[in-house]
C-alpha cells in the first residue's frame, strides 16, 4: 500500500472524530478541526492518480469554508 | 523521494494533526494546521503533480483567511 | 542527497519546536522555518524546472498566511471598537 493512502485514512479518522466530538462544543472549534479530513481525502485521491479530482476537490475546500462563515454569521446575527 | 525524508514528513503531517485537535487556543491551531499543510506538500511534489501543488498552495491561505475573518467577528484576540 | 536529508530534518525539529512551545507568537518564528525548509525540499525531490515556480507559489502562500495569522492576532478585536 502507498503511504500516501495510509496517511490519508489516519487523517480522515483523526479529523473526522475530533470534528464530532470537539473540546468545546464551539462553531469555530468545530470549522477548524474539520480542515484535517479535508486534507486526509486530499491525500487519499492523491494516491488514486487522480489530476482532476484534485484539482476540483482543492477549490471546492475554500469555497465551502466561505460559505459555513457566511451562513454561521448570518445566523448568529438573526 | 528517499524512504527517511518521506517517513520524516509524515511524521510532521501526523505531528501537526495531533497539535491540531489537541491545543485550546484557535490561533495555535491555526498555527499547527499550517504544520499540517506543510507536511501535504511534498507528497504532492512526489508524484509529479506540480500545476495541482501550486494551485493548492495558493488556495490553502484563502481558507485560513476566512476562518480568520470569522475570528475577527467574534472578537479572539490578545 | 545530504542536502534533502538536512532540509526535512530542519523542517522536522522546527515541526516538534512549533507544537511543544507555549506561547502563541513564539510559535510564529518557528512555522516560518517550517515552510522555508519544505520550500527548499520541494526543489530538491522534482528534477524540474517548473518545480521552481509550484516552491516560489508556496513560498507566497505560506508567508501570506503566516502574516494574515500575525496580523489578526494584533490586532484582533480593535476594529469592532
Amino acid at each position: 500500500m502507498a503511504p500516501e493512502f495510509v496517511l490519508g485514512l489516519a487523517l480522515l479518522i483523526i479529523g473526522t472524530v475530533a470534528s464530532a466530538f470537539p473540546g468545546r462544543r464551539d462553531y469555530l472549534t468545530r470549522l477548524i478541526h474539520l480542515e484535517i479530513p479535508a486534507w486526509g481525502l486530499l491525500l487519499v485521491m492523491l494516491s488514486y492518480d487522480e489530476a482532476l479530482a484534485l484539482f476540483t476537490f482543492g477549490g471546492v475546500s475554500a469555497l465551502s469554508t466561505f460559505i459555513y462563515v457566511r451562513v454561521m454569521q448570518k445566523r448568529e446575527a438573526a | 523521494m528517499n524512504e527517511l525524508v518521506m517517513a520524516v514528513f509524515g511524521a510532521m503531517l501526523l505531528i501537526g494533526a495531533i497539535g491540531t485537535v489537541r491545543s485550546h487556543d484557535p490561533f495555535d491551531k491555526l498555527i499547527s494546521l499550517g504544520v499540517l499543510v506543510a507536511g501535504v506538500m511534498p507528497f504532492l511534489a512526489d508524484r509529479g503533480y506540480l500545476d495541482v501543488l501550486a494551485a493548492t498552495a495558493l488556495i490553502a491561505p484563502l481558507s485560513t483567511i476566512f476562518i480568520l475573518m470569522a475570528m475577527r467577528r467574534e472578537g479572539h484576540g490578545p | 542527497m545530504i542536502e534533502l536529508l538536512l532540509c526535512a530534518g530542519i523542517a522536522g525539529y522546527a515541526a516538534l519546536r512549533v507544537v511543544l512551545e507555549r506561547n502563541t507568537m513564539r510559535k510564529l518564528p518557528f512555522l516560518n522555518v517550517v515552510s522555508f525548509a519544505v520550500a527548499g525540499a520541494i526543489v530538491l525531490i522534482v528534477p524540474h524546472p517548473l518545480a521552481v515556480l509550484a516552491a516560489a507559489a508556496y513560498f507566497v502562500g505560506s508567508t501570506l498566511e503566516s502574516n494574515a495569522i500575525a496580523s489578526t492576532w494584533a490586532g484582533g478585536g480593535k476594529k469592532d471598537e
